[in-house]
């Protein structure tokens, strides 16, 4: 017992070391996984406090930026309004058959149901392999774990993490998610995902004869349950073709500018559950 | 003033500087402006800076804080205390290599470029930092793939890294002021 003191004693330090790297470790390994919590986050509330205070001191510096991206969305909107005011009665009465559900010829009407939440952007990181942006609306304001967001100009990310008034942003430029995308054509449908260069998206394996240009848009696809379809991804920057196997590699940049981001929509899909239950059944069979 | 208070208030400063001015700073050193993105890590300057007679179990106790700390604003989870750990572990013996007399003499001095040199002094922190870099950029990417970019990495974040921490004992150093 007093040899064993006396080694303990001597090789103190060496233990204390490799006892607190086997915690970094643990805290590592916990983070790794895709459900996994991270016990130290920036959507803590002292942390998220210190980056509120932050945003409110340099915000009126990208007021003038803000205010153009903001200009050219109301834009984009106003355009699809006028498209919509004159086929809006007909698309009432297709939604108002299908339900009440008596005639047999098929209507395809669109279920999903979103509800838009503008959140301000706190603290943002560009340069990790999994980055993160924190956002100052939490659970109080009704975010919860898995809802989409995105900016006025493309996709930013999902909610990873969230407390009572602030939540993190696990964006597209992550190792941990991919996204399910489509071309403008609508023709093919394959994942996005970052490679080591946190600016640039790549869509692998796509087939050899498929005509791609550079600048071809990217959107998202209904078929993953996160993300409501056809939000812009990227554009099209490079295409190559992979030697080893034939297949066309894409390189996208994304649409968002994550290094100036300061608003954010926070999208909740309100038929996500019921989707979520219906494809969980046959997996518990 | 106060050692313990002076100590303090350095880790304020450095975690303060550190997460709302030096992480806005990305830089694309060597790569294509849609490249791989470094960032300058000036923290660890703490523990370097921390008196020469300084325990080993206090140094370790303080980086875990430290790196938790910046890994808590973040979101890196354990990577920042991990790469600091080692640094705090290893410092007693880089100082213990360079300094010419034995450390315990050494009565509430701290490292610093008047009582080292400037050349022992930059010896001290690059290799530090270059150990911290090189643990926190693999752990980071935790793969083998992508090796040239790590190296790349870790090379160019040193560098501005570097230059930070002259920046900052620039800064931080009282200046003795000689009148012709």
């Amino acid at each position: 017992m007093r040899n064993f003191i006396l080694i303990i004693r001597r090789f103190f330090n060496l233990i204390l070391f490799v006892g607190l790297e086997i915690v970094c470790f643990i805290l590592i390994a916990h983070s790794r996984t895709l459900q996994g919590d991270d016990l130290v986050s920036s959507a803590n509330t002292a942390i998220g406090i210190a980056y509120q205070k932050q945003t409110d001191l340099v915000y009126y510096i990208n007021l003038g930026k803000m205010n153009d991206t903001l200009l050219s969305e109301n834009v984009r909107l106003r355009k699809l309004v006028d498209r919509y005011t004159t086929l809006d009665t007909l698309r009432d009465t297709m939604v108002h058959k299908a339900l009440t559900n008596t005639d047999t010829t098929v209507h395809i009407v669109k279920y999903a149901d979103y509800r838009y939440r503008t959140a301000k952007v706190i603290n943002n990181s560009v340069d990790g392999i999994n980055n993160y942006i924190t956002i100052d609306r939490g659970a109080k304001q009704g975010i919860t774990k898995g809802m989409a967001v995105i900016s006025s100009t493309g996709l930013v990310g999902r909610v990873e993490y969230v407390s009572a008034n602030f939540a993190s942003i696990l964006s597209i430029l992550s190792n941990k998610q991919q996204v399910s995308a489509k071309l403008k054509d609508g023709t093919f449908k394959s994942t996005v995902w970052d490679n080591e260069h946190p600016d640039v998206f790549m869509m692998k394996d796509m087939p050899p004869e498929l005509k791609i240009k550079r600048g071809d848009s990217v959107f998202t696809t209904p078929y993953g349950n996160t993300f409501p379809a056809d939000v812009l991804i990227g554009r099209v920057a490079k295409v190559e073709l992979n030697k080893k196997n034939g297949k066309q590699q894409l390189y996208l940049t994304p649409a968002t500018n994550f290094r100036n981001l300061q608003y954010v929509y926070v999208i909740e899909n309100l038929m996500s559950e019921e989707r979520k239950q219906l494809e969980e059944l046959p997996a518990k069979k | 003033m106060n050692i313990y208070l002076k100590n303090f208030l350095r880790f304020c400063i450095i975690i303060l500087l550190q997460v709302f001015i030096l992480n806005n700073i990305t830089l694309h050193w060597f790569t294509s402006p849609a490249g791989a993105l470094f960032n300058p890590f000036i923290y660890p300057i703490f523990i370097l800076l921390l008196p020469f007679e300084t325990p080993v179990w206090v140094l370790l106790v303080l980086g875990f804080s430290l790196g938790v700390t910046v890994d808590a604003f973040m979101t890196t989870a354990g990577m920042h205390a991990a790469a600091t750990l080692l640094v705090a572990y290893l410092r007693t013996n880089v100082l213990n290599a360079l300094m010419p007399r034995n450390l315990s003499e050494y009565i509430n001095q701290q490292p610093s470029v008047k009582n080292m040199g400037w050349t022992p002094f930059l010896v001290y922190s690059g290799f530090l930092l270059l150990l911290h870099h090189i643990v926190f950029f693999s752990i980071e990417s935790w793969s083998i793939s992508g090796f040239g970019p790590l190296l790349l990495k870790i090379g160019a974040s040193l560098v501005t890294s570097m230059l930070f921490v002259i920046v900052y004992i620039l800064l931080f150093t009282r200046q003795t002021v000689t009148r012709a």
